[in-house]
């Protein structure tokens, strides 16, 4: 690739660009679903395409996918950016060479797609059930090799494998419907499939649809609502994270600007997004604008103390880069987006968490979120709940949404627990698609749950 | 047809398999205003080629980016294809025989397949100053892409079919920070538009965010409410998934078979309706665009169905496989449209949902949702006043019954409807 690298040189030159970074990314991948005890998808492929950005105050981005175009797209994004009239400027900092492969211990790629296909075979065998209706098993691994360059001489490889796995069952029972998942990832090996406990976690999913389909829905109205450390990880992700990526704050469209520095949550909440946690699923070694991907606390002890940047948004507002820029592909330009989000662990138990609750919910599983984060509102969906009366828990409540105010939400929270976990891989979309990963300990607040009662 | 096309054609006549071949080839310039400053264009190419194999009843699929592969290449793409199709134990049905297909008219416009690049950004930065122009105290930011590409299709069932189509999307969006309040709008096309529509986009924005600045939260309701169509695609979006054939034939969807009551309204996916972004003349595998009553007067008439599970279910495919080089066909909706009704609710009085957000949260098996207002209104006595951030809630299966239609539609992107009487709550 030393002729493309050797190329966009002379392009810059020829266009008179100041900036310019250029990402060839090879992934290669294989994905197995089956429904029913019926394969649906079984395929192994590999693509190479490009990503090229140049800057000139404001971005020129061009992409392609086949070989022939390349250099092409290179010399357009070049163009581009010399046509727009833009006066933004942009983090340097100094050149980085540098190769990182996230090392894993047993590579799926050694791993036959046989053995990938008798693993979703036998996890549908076990998720067979009465009143099961529906069993869905999903297997996906990829390898994502990049080679990053840029105008200051950085030249940064980076190969991250990711590994994913999950099942679902839908019950039905006199015309009633459920259904319930879990799903595991990583960008580990296939030690991750090896470490699961299939027996428990396929009895478990079948347990949980039965739970909901005897559930009634919750009350609804403002209450006090215990999120388990799954609930707490995507309440964090909508509530929070969003509203601290710098580009959001740079575009006037987060609540959260102006507010470095004050406090906005209550006492004793940390939060923190760290891509360089070993083996989560939104990990990273380098972001796709070449910045070495660092631990970041957006909340220490209550107050917001750093905005997720890239490139741009850390020059912005004067702040240290932190290498949160990603894009779903080489197709896409690079935006701020979160990697692994978590809460700190705090020092209640569960116990006494729920002793705390006079009326409320236990509310716990991931359904995904949204936010509006100019207006401050958020929503986030759990799977399954319990009604808790004189901190005991009683009937089962139906998967429910539940919504709040940004700044209300982070003051309201009465206790954190001390039983932290990030384990709950998901992707999380701003017009493209990431991994991530987030989670915490059990934590206690109030929230508008939207239920039918 | 394309030489790569052509390559590959030729070496599959000499496997003993069934074949199809989709292919697509376009390009897009997107252009990303923030703050009322051009801040990204973009220029992107992509190309591809999708084989799928049938063998003894199983199916094979593999793909490649580019239209230039050498002849090795291709080679390589039969054999991989072939091998899983050994292996893979996905079922195989057939694929789709040539039929006539009538052709969709104004999907395709000259004028965005040839405007330059440069008078493409021109028109960015004219809209960038058009909202610098209309701020009052706002932030503005927007966007304008422009897309042509080209789809095709060919089997060796006879099936030889090329579209190409194009795009024209516009967004704005306004924030005012203090009170907070948010609007926006969006709307796609298939022809290149005029300034007006950029005009309209960003004044439908501002005042949506002014409306939204003023609104407070409702106390809790339940009763008879409008929902604008807006709102209604997110609630018609949990219902639907229950019309796709896979998810029927799999066993996910409330309804096994036709002929479920469901309400009194009807709602048809239709992809032959003129110049709309959704519509095609054929789908990813070959079938005809057509019209379908999903329901018709209450009543579950179809499914949404490719060619595979339309054979699975004993029915005819409805041409919704939809799909890029890079899949195999899915199951989706065109264009979907709830057609008018009896009420009038232009000038209703009462309580009006315009916007939701959330509605990936809720449960389509079930039907239970719970959505956040973003924003809607209370009309009383030609009196307007906003609220936003309640809950609407509620299982769809109950509200659909409720559901009375308006007389005048109204198209938001690919779902076309009037405003709709329902009975709802907002919590």
């Amino acid at each position: 690739m030393e002729w493309l690298m050797k190329r966009a040189e002379e392009l810059a030159r020829k266009h008179g660009v100041d900036y310019y970074e250029i990402r060839l990314i090879k992934v290669t991948s294989r994905r197995l679903a089956m429904s029913n005890g019926q394969l649906r998808e079984l395929s192994s492929n590999s693509e190479l395409g490009v990503g090229a950005r140049a800057f000139n105050g404001a971005w020129g981005f061009s992409s392609a996918n086949d070989r022939e175009r390349f250099e092409k797209a290179i010399e357009t994004a070049m163009k581009i950016a010399k046509l727009s009239r833009g006066d933004a400027r942009i983090y340097l900092g100094d050149p980085v060479r540098d190769e990182v492969e996230l090392r894993v211990k047993k590579p799926f790629t050694a791993v036959d797609i046989e053995e990938a296909l008798s693993l979703v075979k036998e996890i549908d065998g076990m998720l067979k059930g009465e009143k099961i209706v529906n069993r869905n098993v999903s297997y996906g691994d990829s390898v994502v090799e990049t080679l990053y360059f840029n105008s200051l001489g950085s030249e940064i490889r980076t190969v991250v494998p990711r590994i994913r796995l999950g099942f679902s069952v839908t019950a039905r029972e006199n015309g009633s419907m459920q259904d319930f998942w879990k799903s595991f990832g990583g960008t580990v090996g296939w030690e991750l499939i090896e470490g699961i406990d299939i027996d428990y976690w396929t009895s478990h999913v079948k347990e949980k649809v039965f739970e909901l389909l005897r559930a009634s829905s919750p009350p609804s109205g403002e209450m006090d609502v215990i999120a388990d450390p799954e609930l707490t990880g995507v309440f964090i992700h909508e509530a929070l994270g969003h509203a601290v990526e710098a580009d959001s704050v740079k575009n006037g469209d987060s609540i959260l600007a102006g507010k470095l520095g004050e406090k906005i949550a209550v006492e004793g909440l940390n939060v923190v997004d760290d891509p360089t946690l070993p083996g989560k699923f939104g990990s990273y070694p380098y972001d796709d604008e070449g910045i070495r991907a660092k631990r970041v606390e957006i909340i220490r002890d209550g107050v917001l103390v750093n905005y997720l940047n890239d490139r741009e948004t850390a020059e912005y507002f004067g702040l240290e880069p932190n290498g949160h820029a990603r894009a779903e592909s080489y197709a896409y330009q690079p935006l701020v987006r979160m990697s692994n989000t978590y809460v700190e662990p705090g020092d209640w138990s569960f116990e006494e968490m729920l002793e705390e609750v006079r009326n409320g919910l236990y509310m716990l599983g991931d359904k995904g979120g949204e936010v509006d984060t100019a207006n401050g509102t958020f929503t986030f969906g759990a799977k399954l709940g319990y009604i808790v009366e004189n901190g005991e828990l009683k009937e089962p409540v139906r998967d429910v949404a539940l919504s709040g105010k940004i700044l209300d939400v982070l003051k309201n929270i009465r206790a954190i627990g001390n039983d932290t976990r990030v384990e709950f891989p998901g992707y999380c979309g701003k017009g493209q698609w990431v991994p991530v990963d987030d989670g915490g300990p059990h934590i206690l607040t109030r929230a508008l749950v939207g239920g039918l009662r | 047809m394309m030489e790569a096309v052509e390559g590959l054609v030729r070496i599959l006549e000499r496997e003993d398999v069934e074949w199809e071949v989709f292919y697509q080839f376009g390009r897009s310039g997107s252009f990303k205003i923030e703050r009322e400053t051009l801040e990204r264009s973009q220029r992107k190419f992509y190309s591809g080629i999708g084989l799928r194999v049938g063998l003894k009843g199983r199916l094979g699929f593999s793909y490649i980016t580019g239209l230039h592969p050498s002849e090795e290449e291709l080679e390589k793409l039969v054999e991989r294809a072939v091998k899983l199709a050994k292996i893979s134990e996905v079922p195989f049905r057939g694929f789709p025989a040539h039929e006539n297909v009538k052709r969709v008219p104004g999907i395709y416009d000259r004028e965005i397949d040839e405007i330059p690049f440069e008078e493409a950004q021109g028109l960015a930065l004219e809209y960038a100053e058009l909202m610098r122009g209309k701020k009052a105290g706002e932030t503005i930011s927007g966007s304008i892409s422009l897309a042509v590409g080209t789809n095709g299709v060919v089997n060796s069932n006879g099936v030889e079919l090329e579209e190409s189509s194009t795009y024209m999307g516009v967004s704005a969006y306004a924030v005012l920070s203090d009170p907070p309040g948010t609007g926006s709008y969006s709307q796609n096309f298939t022809s290149l538009q005029p300034f007006e529509v950029l005009e309209n986009a960003v004044e439908k924005a501002v005042e949506e965010a002014r409306l939204s600045a003023r609104a407070e939260k409702l106390e809790p309701y339940s009763g008879e409410l409008v929902l604008e169509p807006t709102a209604l695609e997110s609630v018609i979006g949990v219902f639907l998934s229950n019309l796709y054939g896979d998810e029927v034939y799999h066993g996910r969807s409330r309804f096994s078979k036709p002929g479920e009551e469901v309400g009194s309204f009807t709602l048809v996916d239709d992809s032959t309706i003129p110049e709309l972004p959704g519509s095609y003349s054929f789908d990813g595998e070959g079938t005809p665009g057509q019209k379908t009553t999903l329901v018709g007067d209450g009543v579950v008439r179809n499914f949404l169905l490719d060619h595979t599970y339309a054979s699975f279910l004993g029915m005819e495919s409805t041409g919704n496989a939809l799909r890029t080089f890079r899949s195999t066909p899915h199951i989706g909706p065109s264009n979907i449209v709830l057609e008018p009704g009896e009420e009038s609710l232009e000038d209703y009085e009462g309580v009006i949902v315009r916007k939701v957000f959330g509605e990936h949260t809720a449960n389509p098996v079930s039907g239970d949702f719970s959505l956040t207002v973003e924003l809607g209104y209370v009309v009383e006595n030609g009196e307007l006043k906003p609220f936003k951030d309640n809950m609407l809630v509620g299982n769809v299966f109950e509200l659909l019954r409720t559901l009375r239609p308006g007389k005048e539609p109204e198209r938001v992107q690919s779902f076309i409807s009037p405003r709709v009487l329902v009975g709802g709550r907002l919590v």
